[in-house]
C-alpha cells in the first residue's frame, strides 16, 4: 500500500457516507424475478449513480474519469461490498476488457470515441468464442475479408454475456486463412446495430439467458474499427486481457471478503450451527483464503501497474479465485440443506452474491469455466510462470 | 515502527532482498541436517538483527528475523535459530533492560550463548497466542511453569515438553506465572541448576532438536525474575504469535524449495519420450504448488509486517500464516515427493527430510485447527 493512511480514512468515510444514502435499501427484492428490460433499466440507472460520484470506473486514467490509487480503489470496492451494492455486471466488459484494450492498443480516434461513451453508459459484448474454438480460442473460424475501406465478417460466436443489451462488440476474427491460426486473427470493434447480426440467448444452468450466440452474415465493419495491426489481433487480446484477467479480481476479491463471507457467517448464525466446530473451522479456512486471495490481487495489481507482473500471476489469481468462490457456495449450500433447494430465483443484478447458496453455487461454474477453463489456467501457470515444456502438438 | 512507514518501505525491502540472496548463498553449501556452523551466522549478522546496536546488534526488526527464518526453511538447515534467536531474543526484547538481560542479548548476537526461550508445550494445541479479548485459557496454557515464595527467593515448578533447542542451551527462559494465577513473568536459569531437567526428545525430523523440561523446585534467585516492559499477558502472547510465524515462514520456505525441485525434476526427467513436465497431470499438479506457495507467500508477509509493527491484530494474521502456510507447506513436499517418483522415496533424494520437517512445522506451535479455532472465536 502506497497512499498515506489518513487519506485512506477520509476518502473511506466518504465513500461510506455515499453509499448509506445512494445504494437503494430494498434493490433486492425489487430486482426479484424482475423483466429484462427493468433489470437493464437498473443496472444503467446505477452505473450512472455511480458514475455522478466518480465511482464507475476507478481504475481508469484520471484524463478519461479515472484515476484512482490502488489503495483507495481496495477502500472503493469493500465499502460497496460491505453497503450491499448492486454489481455492475452490464458494464463489466466495456468498463474492463473494452476499456484496457483501447487502453492499451487502440487508436486516439477509437479511444476518444468510445472511453466517454462507455463512461455515459455504452454496454460492450466480448465476441471470442465460437462453437469450435472454446479453450483452443485460436483455432476460430469467423473470417474477415479486407473489401476497400471495410472488413466483411462471416461466422459464429458463442458464449457472448450480455450481447442482447449491447451497443459494440469486441471481436477477434481471421483475417489471413493460410497463416499459422495464431497469426492470422485481427481484433475488430464492431457496432451491434450492423446489418446482417442475429443474437440468440442461450439459457444457462441457473435458468438465466444472458449469454448469447451471435450469428454474423456478411457484416461489413469499417477499416478504422480494427484495433492494432491485421494479423496481430491475438497479441493484442493476450496483452490486455491476461492482465485484466486479473485486475477485475480486484473488486471480486474485495466482494467476495466483504459480502460472500459475511453472509456465510450470517447464514450460519441463523440456522444455529455458528457453535459447531466442524463449520468453525471451515469459516475460519474461508476467512484465511479470502485474504491471502485478496493479497494476492492487491499485489497483481500493484506489480502490473509498476510493469513487473509476472506472466502468470493472472491466471493464478483467476484459478484461486474461481475454485475458492466454488467451495464456499458449496459450503453455503450443505449449511444450508434441503430449504436452500426452495430457492427458485434469485434478485437480477446480484451475481453470484445473492445469498441463495444453491443458486450461487450452480452459478459458480460460470467462474471456472468461462475466461479460460481451470485446465487451461493450470496450463498457463505450468508453462508460463513456472517454464515446463509445452504439450507436444 | 520503520518497517509500516511508506517512506522507508523500499530501502528496507531492498536490505531484505540482499539479506535473503546471502543468506541463500550461505545456506546452500551446507547439506541438510548438519549442524549449524553457529560462528558463520553470528558474523552473518543474524543472530543479532533485533538486538540494539549498542550490544553488538543490527537494530532490525522481526521482518529480518522471518528472512532468515524462511531461508533457514529452504535449506532444511539445522540450529537453535528457532529457540535462541527467535524466541530467546524475542523474549528479551520484551524485558526492560537490565545488566543481565544486556549481557544475553549481546551474548545471543555475538553466538557466544544460547539463550533459549521456554513457552508452553510446542506439540500442544493449547501453544495459541491469546487473542483480542475473550479467549480464557490460553495465557495459562501458554505459561505452564508457576514461581512459588521460599525464604530464599523463588522455587519453579512446572513442565513444557518439545521445547525447541533447550537441550543445548546455556541458559533457559522460562515463561511463567508467580503463583497460581499471577501474571506472566521471565524466568533466568541456568540448565543445570538443581532440580531443573533437560531430557532430549529425538525426533523423526533430524533437522530439528527438542527437549522435555521439567522444573521440580528449581530454585530461582530473586535477581532472576524478570517482569516484562508492557502488559505482560499481551507479550506473551506476541512471544506465542512470533514462534507460530517464525515456523510458518520456515514451512514457506521449505515449500519453495520443493516446488523448486519439483519443477527442475520434471522439465528434465523424460518418460514415454518426453519431459514428464509436459504431460498435464504433472503439470497441473505443478501449477497447484505454485498457487499454494504464492498464497502461503501473501499471509505470510502480511502477518510478519503486522508482527514487526505491533499491529492490533497481529495475532489474526499469525493465525492464519500459521494455519494456512504450514498445511500448504505438507501438501506441497508431499507432491515434490510424488512428482519425483521413485527416486523420491528413496533416502538419498533428501525429499523425505523436507516432508518430515513440513508435518513437524504443522504440529508445532499449534495446529491448522488450532489456530483457526482462534480465528473463528471471533465470529460469535
Amino acid at each position: 500500500m502506497t497512499s498515506a493512511g489518513v487519506d485512506t480514512d477520509e476518502f473511506r468515510a466518504a465513500v461510506r457516507s455515499w453509499c448509506r444514502s445512494s445504494v437503494p435499501a430494498d434493490w433486492r427484492s425489487a430486482q426479484a424475478g424482475v423483466p429484462e428490460a427493468e433489470y437493464v433499466a437498473f443496472q444503467k440507472w446505477w452505473f450512472a449513480e455511480l458514475r455522478s460520484a466518480g465511482y464507475a470506473v476507478p481504475h481508469w486514467p484520471a484524463r478519461w474519469g479515472g484515476g484512482m490509487s490502488l489503495a483507495e480503489q481496495v477502500v472503493l470496492y469493500s465499502e460497496l461490498a460491505a453497503h450491499d451494492a448492486p454489481r455492475l455486471v452490464l458494464a463489466f466488459v466495456a468498463i474492463h476488457h473494452a476499456a484496457a484494450t483501447l487502453l492499451a492498443a487502440g487508436t486516439d480516434e477509437q479511444r476518444a470515441r468510445h472511453l466517454p461513451a462507455i463512461l455515459q453508459g455504452e454496454i460492450w459484448v466480448q465476441g471470442f468464442s465460437e462453437p469450435e474454438a472454446g479453450s483452443d480460442l485460436a483455432s476460430l473460424r469467423t473470417t474477415a475479408v479486407r473489401d476497400g475501406d471495410r472488413y466483411i465478417v462471416n461466422g459464429q460466436k458463442l458464449w457472448a454475456s450480455g450481447a442482447t443489451h449491447a451497443d459494440w462488440c469486441l471481436l477477434l476474427a481471421r483475417t489471413s486463412p493460410d497463416a499459422p491460426k495464431r497469426r492470422g486473427i485481427s481484433y475488430f470493434l464492431l457496432d451491434m446495430r450492423s446489418p446482417g447480426l442475429d443474437v440468440r440467448p442461450i439459457k444457462n444452468a441457473v435458468g438465466e439467458s444472458h449469454f448469447c450466440e451471435i450469428f454474423l452474415q456478411d457484416v461489413a465493419i469499417p477499416a478504422g474499427c480494427l484495433v492494432g495491426e491485421e494479423n496481430a489481433g491475438w497479441q493484442v487480446a493476450q496483452a490486455t486481457l491476461g492482465a485484466e484477467r486479473g485486475l477485475t479480481m480486484l473488486e471480486l476479491a474485495e466482494r467476495l471478503g466483504n459480502a460472500g463471507f459475511r453472509w456465510l457467517v450470517a447464514s450460519c448464525a441463523r440456522l444455529g450451527v455458528l457453535g459447531s466446530p466442524l463449520v468453525a473451522d471451515r469459516l475460519a479456512e474461508f476467512e484465511t483464503e479470502i485474504a491471502g486471495l485478496r493479497a494476492l490481487c492487491r499485489g497483481l495489481v500493484e506489480r502490473h501497474e509498476a510493469g513487473r507482473a509476472g506472466p502468470a500471476e493472472a491466471s493464478m489469481v483467476k484459478l484461486y479465485y474461481s475454485e475458492l468462490l466454488q467451495r464456499l457456495m458449496d459450503f453455503g449450500t450443505q449449511i444450508e440443506g434441503l430449504p436452500g433447494m426452495e430457492v427458485l430465483r434469485k434478485p437480477a443484478s446480484s451475481g453470484w452474491e445473492s445469498g441463495a447458496w444453491m443458486l450461487d453455487f450452480i452459478g459458480s461454474w460460470e467462474w471456472t469455466i468461462p475466461g479460460g477453463t481451470s485446465e487451461i489456467q493450470r496450463t498457463i501457470i505450468a508453462e508460463r510462470g513456472l517454464g515446463l515444456p509445452r504439450e507436444p502438438a | 515502527m520503520a518497517a509500516g512507514s511508506p517512506d522507508v518501505g523500499d530501502d528496507l525491502a531492498s536490505v531484505r532482498d540482499e539479506l535473503r540472496a546471502v543468506a541463500r548463498d550461505l545456506l546452500r553449501k551446507t547439506p541438510p541436517a548438519t549442524p549449524a556452523d553457529w560462528a558463520l551466522f553470528a558474523s552473518a549478522g543474524w543472530l543479532g538483527l533485533e538486538v540494539p546496536a549498542f550490544l553488538d546488534g543490527a537494530d532490525a526488526t522481526f521482518a529480518e528475523v522471518a528472512v532468515i527464518a524462511q531461508e533457514l526453511g529452504r535449506a532444511a538447515a539445522a540450529g537453535p535459530y528457532l529457540g535462541a534467536i527467535v524466541l530467546g531474543v524475542g523474549a528479551l526484547r520484551e524485558l526492560p533492560p537490565c545488566a543481565g538481560r544486556d549481557t544475553l542479548l549481546r551474548q545471543a548476537a555475538n553466538g557466544d550463548a544460547l539463550g533459549v526461550a521456554v513457552l508452553a508445550e510446542g506439540s500442544a494445541d493449547g501453544a495459541v497466542g491469546a487473542g483480542p479479548a475473550g479467549e480464557r485459557g490460553r495465557t495459562e496454557t501458554a505459561a505452564p511453569f508457576r514461581l512459588e515464595r521460599a525464604a530464599d527467593g523463588w522455587r519453579l515448578h512446572g513442565h513444557a515438553a518439545f521445547v525447541p533447542d533447550a537441550a543445548r542451551a546455556t541458559r533457559l527462559l522460562v515463561l511463567a506465572r508467580e503463583g497460581a494465577d499471577g501474571e506472566p513473568v521471565i524466568v533466568d536459569i541456568d540448565p543445570r541448576a538443581s532440580g531443573l531437567r533437560v531430557a532430549p526428545q529425538p525426533v523423526l525430523d533430524e533437522t530439528r532438536s527438542f527437549a522435555l523440561v521439567t522444573a521440580d523446585g528449581a530454585e530461582v534467585a530473586e535477581g532472576s525474575v524478570w517482569r516484562f516492559a508492557a502488559d505482560p499477558r499481551a507479550a506473551a502472547a506476541r512471544l506465542l504469535d512470533r514462534a507460530a510465524v517464525a515456523v510458518a515462514c520456515d514451512s514457506l520456505g521449505l515449500a519453495e524449495a520443493m516446488l523448486d525441485a519439483t519443477v527442475a525434476y520434471a522439465r528434465v526427467r523424460e518418460q514415454f519420450g518426453r519431459p514428464i513436465g509436459s504431460f498435464q497431470a504433472v503439470k497441473h499438479a505443478c501449477a497447484d504448488m505454485l498457487v499454494a506457495v504464492a498464497v502461503s507467500r501473501e499471509l505470510v508477509s502480511a502477518a510478519v509486517a503486522a508482527l514487526a509493527s505491533g499491529a492490533p491484530d497481529a495475532g489474526v494474521a499469525a493465525s492464519m500464516a500459521k494455519a494456512y502456510a504450514c498445511g500448504a507447506a505438507l501438501d506441497v513436499a508431499g507432491k515434490a515427493m510424488q512428482l519425483h517418483g521413485g527416486i523420491g522415496y528413496t533416502w538419498e533424494s533428501g525429499i523425505h527430510v523436507y516432508l518430515k520437517r513440513a508435518a513437524l512445522n504443522r504440529a508445532l506451535f499449534g495446529s491448522p485447527a488450532a489456530h483457526r479455532q482462534r480465528l473463528a472465536a471471533r465470529y460469535r
